[in-house]
């Protein structure tokens, strides 16, 4: 009865350490952390493998525009990588001007970035003019990288 | 009988040889998905480019007090890679898109090596207004005297290439892509950045 109570009591322990709050704002990648009941070097490849077998990938949180003090709109792009590896990608954003036409401009080319594993990423970009009000991003694979 | 069983291996052989040729084909420039090259292709400069005027937009740095826009020369743009580039590759753009986001405008009046970089500018004056043949020119469209506007600032950059040798028969390519904005009235540094582009491949593929 006391072997099993001490049992139950390591689990507890064991599973309210694994459970401890981490700081958000600071990502330890899955290989630089400490292990802990769940993840540990047995679980692993079976949570690394379920993640590839259920396409976990890029996910936005949010987009945050404003306008700088020259007039010019800024856009933050805020997200993070739900997968176990590094996430290579392309980017290309466009502004549109009041009447909701795109701006013709050299800056809208498709970029290359990348996201790291379970961590978050963030993409920033400038309007090249000041008429622009809106934006639209698009994404891809990168094409034979 | 021989001669033509060959001609007809010869005409087949001809025929396949043509056919296997890949055909040629223009490259899709807005949605380019060719593979990528260890030498510096057209993507790279707009990369660097959109890069760099994002940069200069952004630092906050170009808005002129006062109203108007600076008045910038163009300056030496040093190529210290291995591949014959023309530098107006990288500074057609970001002069362009520069100027067209209203904080700037380009001198065509004054550039590096003592050399403008439209000679018409000169050019014009010493034909309407210096030479035997004035008297031709209706003298209210002739180009009156001090009219050129100094440049406030100058561009110039440089753009580098170093090979790195990798074990397993590989070699990476380091690009690197500076651009300073420099005040020409007390000679600080107004804007400088770096953009570095990397290739990594088989150390075969020759980077020039």
């Amino acid at each position: 009865m006391r072997l099993a109570l001490n049992i139950l009591l390591l689990g507890v322990t064991i599973g309210l350490w694994g459970c401890q709050q981490e700081d958000k704002r600071i990502n330890m990648a899955p290989d630089v952390k400490s292990d802990n009941a769940l993840v540990n070097i047995v679980t692993k490849p079976v949570i690394y493998a379920f993640s590839w077998i259920t396409g976990e990938g890029l996910e936005i949180d949010k987009a945050v525009t404003y306008i700088n003090k020259d007039g010019f709109m800024e856009l933050e792009i805020q997200g993070h990588n739900r997968a176990f590896n590094t996430i290579r990608f392309e980017y290309k954003v466009e502004w549109l001007d009041n009447a909701g036409l795109t701006i013709d401009s050299t800056t809208s080319k498709w970029l290359t970035w990348s996201a790291a594993a379970k961590g978050p990423f963030v993409i920033r970009a400038v309007a090249p003019r000041t008429t622009a009000v809106d934006f639209r991003m698009n994404t891809r694979k990168i094409p034979n990288p | 009988m021989i001669k033509k069983l060959l001609a007809i291996v010869l005409f087949a052989s001809t025929v396949t040889l043509v056919g296997c040729s890949p055909p040629t084909e223009n490259v899709d420039t807005i949605n380019d998905s060719g593979k990528a090259v260890m030498q510096l292709d057209y993507r790279d400069f707009d990369r660097a480019a959109s890069q760099m005027v994002q940069s200069m937009i952004e630092s906050g740095t170009f808005k002129k007090e006062g109203g108007g826009r600076y008045v910038v020369a163009k300056g030496r743009i040093v190529n210290d890679t291995m591949q014959h580039i023309d530098t107006d590759q990288l500074m057609g753009k970001v002069e362009q898109e520069m100027t067209r986001s209203g904080l700037i405008v380009m001198t065509a009046a004054v550039s590096a090596g003592n050399a403008p970089k439209d000679s018409l500018v000169f050019g014009v004056r010493e034909q309407t207004r210096d030479s035997d043949k004035a008297d031709e020119f209706n003298k209210d469209t002739v180009q009156a005297k001090g009219q050129l506007i100094a440049p406030d600032l100058s561009i110039s950059g440089k753009i580098i290439q170093r090979n790195i040798r990798y074990d397993n028969g590989k070699q990476q390519v380091e690009y690197y892509f500076q651009l300073q904005m420099n005040n020409l009235t007390n000679g600080l540094v107004f804007w400088q950045n770096e953009i570095v582009l990397g290739k990594r491949g088989d150390s075969k593929k020759v980077p020039w």
